[in-house]
């Protein structure tokens, strides 16, 4: 370069010209140059995606990070419902045809599979003549079982057996409140709580890609992680144990009565949390399938029925409220009451007794209680029994809630205000009637039920919990009172109808109900009968509210002989858990006759 | 470098020539030392086979991170799953229908009636009762009774009375056989339920 100007070569034919090769070598990198933009602008103008994709796909893996999902749990934190890690089993049936019977016979003693069903399946790699290279062994197995199995027939030499995330949802305790838990069906849950509050306990899940070279991430290769956001616990007020032992003090009551169902609806009095809603027949929530249909759910909020006598407490309570009546209130009760040309009669036969209204509540006199209630005016018992709540759902968060059936006002005539007052003719839901009692219990103020600690969001939006509970006043205090001092004859040996329902050496207050029941068949009154208890202990000092009904018992007993001792169980029990020792005073000597 | 300081000298006129030639300050080109290239090359190279060895060096305990990751993050997962399959063990060991299975083979029973001991004063709370198999809590369902064509009636066969007896006794053995084949059958029922 630095050659002095006398070394510039002199223009001669002989070298060629410089400047011509310089232009075609121009030109040959100019069209070099824009092939090269014209890829360019190919790949990353017109496209680029789906080639970043192509190129991310080289090595890239991209896994699922699954958001556990959260637990249901029983008031002392014990879980009615559990997320487990879990896997399935698959095989490729080319590749375990070899040894199909060997990997049978192994994968039933490991995983209690069925023997002949996963011979074939392991056998069978042409289905219609395509090849068939996945197959289900076993679902929803424990992560570590799953994989100590895969990891054993590896050694043993089975080849194609694989696993795959699988997630297992398990109940532990079967089915204890299996009726309010529902179940998750293959991917999506199906019933109970697991569908009502799934927002709340399924979470979000994430995902994570990275770069993979020989099984192992490459480092400082791309990696984008979206973290998961896990499920949140619900929280029930539910108490697995008592749960349990309602169930099964209502099972047994329904089978020795031959019964078709019940149900049991425990609550704290002074709270309104729903102890236990225990419901018979019931089912398994490990075997959902197993179960007939009617029994998936939970009767005590989904069924309605006619509450009959138990319904009395509540007359009789706005009667007191509305200073028309005493306990000591005396009454002639004749054998019959013919009321505009339909005859009213009491469950036991008799002459023209003369009852105070304390004996009406402890005999469970309809007559009674219909004379008592004349002295209504028109509309009163109506706005009392909205205000108890009835007609009206307890929103606790139970999916297909009833209503129940309260007939509108303008609908009332006198004689069906006679029926209502001894509880036919409208129906109820079992904890919408455990809620009206409990107003009596709780010193006339209705605590409104709640099933969530805490609070929740159904699917419906609608917010439910104990931080929503709402109370209002319905019967004084007074009132209220003195409907529980007449409850307390009910139980009472000698002038009560329900002496089976006492709880040695405390005070209860309850009523029994025995009410006639429409049939499914015929929509009428067929025969068959609900029978119930409700009642709540110590009656003095209400802690807990319990409510038992059994429908359609074919033993012929009725509330205080079927649900009656259901009742002393179930409230013996509770007592003792909770730890609540008699008050020790006198109990109610309440005069019945007059 | 050397060429135009000799151009511009014989430009200058030439007198006193030795004088001046020893006079004249000229820029001595820079000397240069001719550096031994060895050095640098090996100082280059040695910095080069450094930067390459500790780049290899770092990448393979990155790798080795990458493997320990791996092997650690699967040991995580294994014992998360461990762990959790343990808890539902363990609440299936707590299930209460399991609990109250294994306290009823002890031969315990449900208690009558609640009843507490004031430490204080040494008194009873309560009515305690003694527990019959009227408070008893039955745990298990009743097994489902058999459909008819599985509980066949008791297969009764008559037999002749022996000639020996008289027609008194014949007459009464005949609804006491009766009697006999329906209890059969009810306390197959029985047991079937």
């Amino acid at each position: 370069m630095s050659s002095p100007p006398s070394h510039a070569p002199t223009p001669g034919v002989r070298r060629g010209s410089p400047q011509l090769r310089l232009r075609i070598g121009f030109l040959v990198i100019a069209i070099a140059l824009s092939v090269l933009g014209a890829r360019l602008v190919q790949l990353q103008g017109l496209d680029p995606n789906s080639y970043a994709q192509m190129a991310a796909a080289e090595g890239t893996t991209e896994v699922e990070l699954p958001a556990e999902r959260g637990d249901i749990l029983d008031r002392n934190g014990r879980p009615l419902a559990d997320s487990v890690a879990g896997m399935m089993v698959w095989a490729d049936p080319e590749l375990t045809d070899e040894h199909a019977a060997d990997i049978a016979a192994f994968l039933y003693k490991k995983l209690d599979v069925d023997y002949v069903s996963t011979l074939a399946k392991l056998r069978e790699h042409q289905v219609d003549g395509s090849d068939v290279r996945f197959e289900y062994i076993a679902r929803r197995v424990p992560a570590t079982l799953a994989t100590e199995v895969v990891e054993e027939a590896e050694r043993l030499d089975y080849e194609g057996l694989g696993t795959r995330r699988d997630p297992l949802r398990s109940y532990p305790a079967g089915d204890v409140a299996a009726n309010l838990v529902g179940f998750i069906g293959t991917d999506e849950p199906l019933a109970g709580m697991e569908r009502t509050f799934d927002t709340l306990l399924s979470g979000t899940d994430g995902s994570e890609r990275y770069e993979v070279g020989g099984g192992n991430r490459i480092p400082l290769g791309e990696s984008t992680i979206t973290e998961p956001v896990n499920g949140a616990d619900l929280h029930t007020t539910i108490d697995q144990d008592l749960q349990w032992f309602a169930q099964r003090a209502v099972r047994q009551a329904v089978e020795a009565a031959r019964a078709d169902s019940g149900f049991a609806v425990v609550m704290d009095s002074r709270t309104g949390e729903l102890l236990a809603v225990a419901d018979d027949p019931t089912y398994d929530a490990n075997d959902p399938a197993g179960a007939d249909k009617p029994d998936l759910g939970s009767r005590a909020l989904q069924g309605v029925y006619e509450p009959g006598s138990v319904q009395k407490v509540l007359t009789v309570s706005s009667l007191i409220d509305q200073g028309l009546v005493t306990p000591r209130t005396q009454i002639v009760v004749p054998p019959a009451l013919n009321r505009d040309g339909r005859v009213i009669h009491d469950w036991f036969g008799h002459g023209t007794i003369h009852m105070t209204l304390t004996g009406a509540i402890a005999q469970s006199s309809n007559i009674g209680t219909v004379l008592a209630a004349d002295r209504f005016k028109q509309g009163q018992l109506y706005d009392y029994l909205r205000a108890f709540g009835l007609g009206q759902r307890t929103d606790i968060g139970v999916r297909g809630e009833t209503k129940g059936l309260l007939p509108p006002l303008n609908s009332w005539t006198s004689q069906l205000e006679d029926r209502i007052d001894f509880g036919q003719s409208l129906s109820v839901n079992g904890v919408q009637m455990a809620a009206a009692i409990n107003t009596i219990a709780n010193g006339g103020v209705r605590v409104s039920p709640s099933l969530i600690d805490g609070t929740a969001t159904t699917d419906s939006g609608q917010q439910v919990g104990t931080d929503h509970t709402t109370r209002k006043r319905v019967v004084s205090a007074k009132a209220a009172r003195d409907t529980a001092l007449m409850m307390e004859r009910v139980v009472d040996p000698e002038v009560g109808v329900a002496p089976g329902a006492a709880v040695p050496g405390y005070r209860v207050a309850g009523k029994t109900g025995t009410a006639q029941r429409v049939g499914e068949e015929c929509g009428c009154y067929d025969g068959s009968f609900t029978v119930s208890f409700a009642g709540f202990a110590p009656a003095d000092d209400p802690r807990f509210t319990i409510y038992v009904v059994v429908q359609n018992p074919r033993n012929g007993g009725g509330g205080g002989s079927v649900a009656g001792p259901v009742f002393s169980k179930i409230m013996s029990y509770t007592l003792r858990r909770y730890g609540v020792p008699p008050t020790g005073t006198r109990p109610s000597r309440l005069p019945v006759e007059w | 470098m050397s060429s135009p300081a000799m151009q511009v000298r014989t430009r200058i006129p030439r007198f006193a020539e030795s004088a001046v030639e020893r006079a004249r300050l000229t820029v001595v080109p820079r000397r240069r030392r001719a550096a031994g290239r060895a050095p640098f090359l090996a100082l280059v190279s040695m910095v080069l086979l450094a930067g390459v060895i500790g780049l290899l060096l770092f990448n393979t305990s990155m790798q080795q991170a990458s493997f320990t990751n791996t092997a650690l993050e699967q040991q995580a997962d294994r014992l998360a799953a461990r762990q959790q399959s343990l808890e539902m063990e363990l609440e299936q060991l707590r299930d209460p229908q399991r609990i109250a299975g294994a306290a009823q083979r002890l031969g315990m029973v449900q208690a009558c009636s609640p009843a507490f001991l004031r430490l204080g004063s040494g008194r009873v709370m309560g009515e305690p009762c003694a527990s019959t198999a009227a408070n008893s809590l039955q745990i298990r369902p009743r097994p489902p009774v058999k459909p008819a064509a599985l509980n066949p009636p008791a297969n009764v066969v008559t037999v002749e009375a022996p000639a020996a007896q008289t027609d008194a006794a014949n007459s009464s053995a005949q609804p006491e056989r009766g009697t006999r084949e329906r209890a059969a059958r009810d306390g197959k029922k029985k047991n079937n339920r």
